[in-house]
């Protein structure tokens, strides 16, 4: 169980995460939404170690600010790009926590060359990560936390900016994660994805959390429209999926 | 270990590092350094030069002189120098995610300036006593006065690089006035500028050596996790760096290597951007596991130089930052264009 308590993160005198107390189940898929500059990056920052903050944050009773010992991976929402680097080399460095930097063991090489084959970067292994389109750019990256294999991986926004085709690929890439027993944790704007397949969602606004439960009561609650000042619809289609959009108010017009 | 280069070779993934292009460039600084203690208004023959080194009974008088006390430490000075600047160039460049940066980014090249020019000023006569420690002293000072200034000693890289430009500028300024004030001045520290190996003799090949090889050690041993300091700082932190703390490790090293290479030597430009841009050129990696080879490049590359430095007017030397820049500067210009069309 990761437990947060009375977190607070404030950077340049604003506060960005207000107070925030939590509990994120390990094994399952925990998706935080809310409108932008509700803190989701920051709280992602502050799990993964690299955000300081005052209260608590214990991933297994242990402190996670930096703290080196547990094996998170990280997918940002901008990635620096090295340029010059290849493919293979790039989801190589998923494995330097396991082998040490630069020492990949040949069982290693193995690994990663089948996960290529599954995030279906194999053939391309040899190409520069700064060639690579959006969506490849994004498998390159879910493929090097596989290569990390985690314990907990952490993804900003991994849906954004690619078309829905891509969106899928990666979703289903980072199931592939959580059926490994990887805890996973997401922001996602796209509320309806976030509910398709996260299993438990968090609501955020204004650097505190509205509402954190199972992703089926959370998408109909009071909560949800409030964090997006209400003006979203959620219809549920016949397959009993539920489908969220921006509401048209009529003042708009 | 024949099993694992063939499993290596069978997943289809390429060598990791390519020990071929280490040996050559190692070769490549042998030849060249063989050429450079031979060539000269004297000429050394080989045999002898062996059996000189080898405290057999070979060269003697003139001959031994020009060998043991001239050749063999400018070869050697400028061997270290040419190491510590490609080294430090390819640290640079990974460090601030700029291929363009080169050794004297942070300030160190005005602030050795700035030194330099306060030792020829202030020296009456014997500038060679004081210049070497003015010029490492100025050059430390102005790249801990970039740290300083860019806020905290863990500084973002685009902080710190805008905060060396500064900084640059101002030592800069300093000098340009310390100039004006000292017209008489003016053409030993022109010299000095342009870099030369003249004044290579022993006492500066040990202290230097000391200093570079120290570094380089550190910056080698460090080379594969420097690859992490490509990534975003997060990114780094989860594969297992502190990315803050290596990024000062690598920035100390590499000053300390590039101080000690301008107080020696003067400031040599663009050996810091050429070589290691030629060796990831060659080897098709990006990544800082070929700094070995680098250094080794690096200095083999600028005993080239400066032999062609006292070759070309022989008996007259050309500044060695002249033959640096001549081929540096195109080849400057050719890594722009490349990048400009690899990014179009």
């Amino acid at each position: 169980m990761i437990k947060v308590r009375d977190l607070t993160v404030t950077i340049g005198g604003t506060t960005i995460l207000d107070d925030i107390s939590l509990d994120i189940p390990h094994g399952h898929w925990t998706c935080l939404v809310g409108p932008n500059g509700a803190g989701k990056t920051t709280l992602l920052k502050a799990l993964l170690g690299v955000r300081e903050y005052s209260g608590s944050l214990q991933d297994n009773d242990l402190e996670v600010f930096r703290n080196h010992r547990r094996n998170v991976a990280f997918v940002p929402q901008h990635p620096e790009i090295p340029s010059g680097m290849t493919v293979s080399e790039y989801v190589a460095l998923g494995r330097a926590k396991i082998d040490g930097w630069g020492n990949e063991s040949v069982s290693s090489r193995t690994f990663i060359k089948e996960i290529l084959i599954q995030t279906k970067l194999y053939g391309m292994h040899q190409r520069h990560v700064s060639q690579l389109s959006g969506g490849e750019m994004q498998r390159a990256l879910i493929a090097r936390a596989l290569a990390q294999e985690p314990e907990l991986i952490l993804l900003d926004e991994p849906t954004s900016a690619l078309d829905l085709h891509h969106q899928i690929s990666v979703l289903n890439n980072i199931e592939i994660l959580k059926t490994r027993g990887v805890t996973v944790i997401s922001t996602m704007h796209d509320i309806t994805l976030a509910a398709m397949y996260a299993e438990r969602i968090v609501v955020m606004q204004d650097g505190k959390v509205l509402l954190s439960g199972a992703a089926s009561e959370v998408i109909h609650s009071r909560e949800l429209r409030s964090a997006f000042d209400d003006r979203i619809d959620v219809y549920t289609l016949d397959s009993g999926r539920p489908v969220i959009v921006a509401a048209k108010d009529d003042a708009d017009n | 270990m024949q099993k694992i280069r063939s499993e290596r070779k069978a997943d289809g993934l390429g060598e990791i590092w390519n020990w071929k292009i280490t040996a050559s460039c190692a070769l490549f600084l042998l030849f060249v350094s063989i050429l450079a203690i031979s060539f000269g208004p004297i000429h050394l023959g080989f045999g002898d030069i062996v059996k000189t080194l080898l405290g057999m009974k070979g060269l003697h008088g003139q001959e031994r002189t020009v060998l043991l006390d001239l050749r063999l430490p400018r070869m050697i000075l400028a061997a270290l120098v040419g190491a510590a600047l490609s080294t430090s160039g390819a640290v640079y460049q990974t460090v601030f995610r700029n291929p363009l940066a080169d050794p004297y980014l942070l300030g160190a090249a005005s602030g050795a300036g700035l030194g330099a020019t306060i030792a020829i000023t202030n020296s009456g006569g014997n500038i060679y006593g004081l210049l070497p420690i003015f010029s490492f002293l100025g050059a430390t000072l102005a790249v801990m006065t970039s740290f300083f200034i860019s806020g905290r000693f863990f500084a973002e890289p685009n902080t710190l690089l805008l905060s060396g430009i500064a900084v640059g500028s101002f030592a800069t300024a300093i000098q340009t006035y310390l100039q004006q004030r000292h017209s008489n001045a003016l053409r030993p520290v022109y010299n000095w500028i342009l870099g030369e190996l003249t004044v290579a003799n022993w006492s500066i090949v040990s202290w230097s050596s000391m200093y570079i090889l120290s570094a380089i050690t550190i910056l080698i041993s460090v080379s594969k996790k420097l690859d992490g300091l490509l990534l975003s700082d997060e990114e780094s932190f989860s594969l297992g760096i502190d990315p803050n703390r290596l990024r000062l490790l690598a920035v100390g090293a590499a000053t300390l290597a590039t101080a000690t290479a301008v107080s020696a030597s003067g400031l040599i430009g663009f050996v810091g951007i050429v070589v290691p841009h030629l060796v990831r050129g060659v080897t098709r990696r990006v990544t800082n596991r070929s700094l070995t080879t680098i250094a080794l490049a690096g200095a083999g590359f600028l005993v080239l130089a400066d032999l062609g430095a006292r070759s070309i007017l022989s008996p007259a030397e050309l500044p060695i930052g002249v033959i640096t820049a001549f081929v540096g500067a195109p080849f400057f210009l050719f890594v722009l264009r490349t990048r400009r069309m690899s990014h179009s």
